[in-house]
């Protein structure tokens, strides 16, 4: 086995142990390594402009957000239409300590670590909370819960006085070690920090799939009786998944909160959560390549669609509001199609490449 | 104590109306266990379809009513043949995400003729003065949309009660292959459900364009008060989408006539519908008048 883990051309495992590793040969490990290198490596020689830096560290947060929502949808199996809500939730958490402290307040500034961390655990409550009909429930019913959810914490941010009727609610610049993060480092510095955050959430969300905290979710989905009979309780584990997708929303609102320097009730909407479905199920749902690839291929489709979008407004000038037209006909088409013709995602395309390369020159 | 009368009209009112809307989305789940999200952009549909015909095209109101419902009816027929039908023997799960980008898509569809931003009203064709009745008064409107609401209601409840057609539809929610096995062709009775909830959602759409004016956000969020309906009067049941639809009705006036403006309260009536669904899926999943065979996780 030692000398063939530089190439595997096939399945050898004699344990369960060899075949839970998450790399299976060294050149697998190796071609990570390298790419993570040249994610860490590449702001420092290329030189791009704020406007660009701003889109990649937004796919980086919407690649937290779709883990948790991966978590839920893809290997839980349960639909949420309010993720863009737990989102929210994690960003408004931060508001909320930005409206009684003070948006400049040390613990935003400089502990600003374990903020994320607290709005990650605030959002895990609330997932848990929101979860709780799945104590009766089965998958059906939790799309309404959720897209309830979604509709009360827009009501409620949008009527409430503390959070300024969602207006935008600054919060102010961080510090590191070398001093404040001004304006000109600051994507720069964000872009390291997620890039950060997303390797170690990922490593965590690939782990917790190893052991039985995560296989538990995959096998209530397939058969909640067969799980019950193993020994799972199949309600605790789905509001466990809902925790679960809430910390990693909880996160990404906390960093979508400090890249944007404010919080704004308009990020939080149901067509956000929508978008967020769309990237989970793009990428590939129940895959965690898919959660990597789904928001990049969104956010940059949603570029492209507002392009085109400038570019016909030209010519129909009279037709209605072209450019808020396209964003949704271009989500829903890719959302349907990818569920009709590719429901793995690109994270199958991925797959299949892969495959070919693992097994040349031979077909199979 | 006539404010309270008049709040109870309205509610009904509002109430009969939810209830409409909510007879589509039970059609769907009855029949092909789908959640259909897509409902209030059918709903939308059906009324920009009933103004563009009266104002664009210039046909009476009443004809143009019918023709939008006929026209929503092979609308939903094709949609359910065109994407839904591919899916039979899919996991419910990526239908009803089918039905989520369907919803994405339809709005897009809206945002690109006028009806996407601006607002609009039909043309008056009953009396403006309104009826009053020992000081609660109630429009010609509102009148002749909850007696529409309540014909086809009716006329709903005959079709599965006795028709063939009605009785096949039952027999495919309760049972796909018991009834295939009897000679029922389960994919066209998926599409007769489609196409009889575009048909109910055209009537919704009419009648809450006559009474609020046509918005779409107004329209749309008829869509989304749809779950809390359907939820509290147990998802496959329409007579129970009908006594929840006015008791969600109610419940909106009350709370927007006693609860708006005090203890800084504000919009109650669009968040407490949700408050109650998330209640009722605690503690009584089932809702009022479902079917308890609901399966218990």
């Amino acid at each position: 086995m030692s000398e063939s883990r530089w190439l595997a051309t096939g399945n050898f495992f004699t344990s369960y142990k060899t075949e839970q590793r998450i790399f299976l040969t060294h050149i697998d490990r190796l071609v990570f390594i390298c790419f993570l290198a040249v994610l860490f490596a590449w702001p420092l020689i290329i030189e791009v402009g704020n406007k660009y830096m701003l889109v990649i560290d937004s796919i980086l947060i919407a690649i937290i957000a779709v883990y948790g929502l991966n978590l839920l949808t893809g290997f839980a199996g349960l639909i949420s239409i309010g993720h863009a809500a737990f989102v929210g939730v994690g960003a408004y958490t931060l508001a909320t300590f930005a409206r009684t402290l003070g948006g400049d307040h040390i613990l935003l500034t400089h502990y600003w670590p374990l903020m994320i961390i607290v709005a990650g655990l605030v959002g895990a409550v609330i997932g848990g909370i929101v979860g709780l009909p799945s104590l009766r429930l089965k998958h059906l019913y939790l799309v309404i819960a959720t897209l309830s959810f979604q509709m009360i914490f827009q009501w409620f941010i949008n009527f409430s006085k503390f959070y300024d009727q969602g207006q935008t609610i600054a919060i102010g610049r961080v510090f590191w070690f070398t001093g404040k993060v001004g304006r000109r480092d600051h994507y720069f510095f964000w872009y390291y920090v997620i890039l950060v955050i997303v390797v170690i959430l990922g490593f965590a969300v690939r782990n917790l799939l190893r052991s039985k905290h995560g296989r538990c979710l995959v096998a209530v989905r397939d058969n909640d009786r067969a799980a019950d009979a193993m020994g799972m309780h199949p309600g605790f584990t789905k509001v466990y998944a809902f925790a679960l997708a809430g910390f990693f929303a909880g996160v990404a609102g906390a960093l979508h909160a400090y890249l944007w320097r404010g919080v704004g009730f308009e990020s939080f909407l149901l067509h956000h959560s929508i978008s967020y479905l769309a990237m989970a199920i793009v990428g590939g749902l129940g895959t965690l390549v898919g959660a990597l690839v789904g928001p990049a291929a969104i956010l940059i489709l949603e570029l492209q669609v507002e392009s085109l979008a400038e570019f016909v407004g030209h010519y129909f000038t009279a037709v209605g509001d072209v450019a808020t037209a396209f964003r949704p006909l271009s989500f829903g088409l890719v959302i349907v199609l990818f569920l009709m013709f590719e429901p793995r995602g690109i994270a199958n395309w991925w797959r299949m490449v892969r495959s070919y390369f693992k097994l040349w020159p031979f077909r199979y | 104590m006539s404010y309270f009368f008049q709040l109870v009209v309205s509610g009904i009112v509002v109430g009969s109306i939810y209830a409409l809307s909510a007879l589509g989305f039970v059609l769907i789940y009855k029949s092909s266990r789908v959640l259909n999200i897509a409902h209030g952009q059918i709903i939308a549909a059906g009324a920009f379809i009933t103004y563009a015909l009266t104002v664009f095209v210039g046909i009476h109101i009443v004809l143009s009513f019918l023709l939008s419902m006929v026209i929503t009816f092979f609308l939903a027929m094709s949609v359910e043949r065109v994407f839904l039908r591919r899916l039979i023997g899919e996991p419910i799960i990526s239908v009803i995400m089918v039905t989520i980008g369907l919803m994405s898509i339809i709005d897009g569809i809206i945002y690109m003729t006028p009806f996407g931003a601006e607002n609009f009203s039909f043309p008056e064709f009953l009396p403006k003065t309104p009826i009053s009745f020992m000081g609660i008064s109630m429009s010609w409107t509102q009148m002749v949309g909850v007696l529409i609401t309540f014909t086809m209601i009716g006329a709903f409840t005959w079709f599965f009660k006795a028709s063939t057609v009605g009785i096949s539809m039952r027999a495919v929610s309760d049972d796909q292959f018991a009834s295939m096995s009897i000679g029922i062709s389960v994919p066209k009775v998926f599409g007769l459900a489609w196409a009889t909830a575009g048909l109910s959602a055209a009537a919704a759409g009419g009648i809450i364009g006559n009474i609020t004016g046509l918005n779409f956000y107004v329209l749309h969020s008829f869509g989304i008060i749809v779950f809390p309906v359907v939820i509290v009067g147990g998802l496959d049941s329409i007579f129970g989408a009908i006594v929840a639809g006015i008791i969600m009705g109610l419940i909106q006036q009350f709370a927007s006539g006693y609860l708006d403006g005090h203890w800084g309260l504000y919009g109650t009536a669009d968040v407490l519908p949700y408050i109650i669904l998330l209640i009722i899926l605690l503690f009584k999943p089932h809702g009022l008048f479902g079917i308890h065979e609901i399966e218990r996780v």
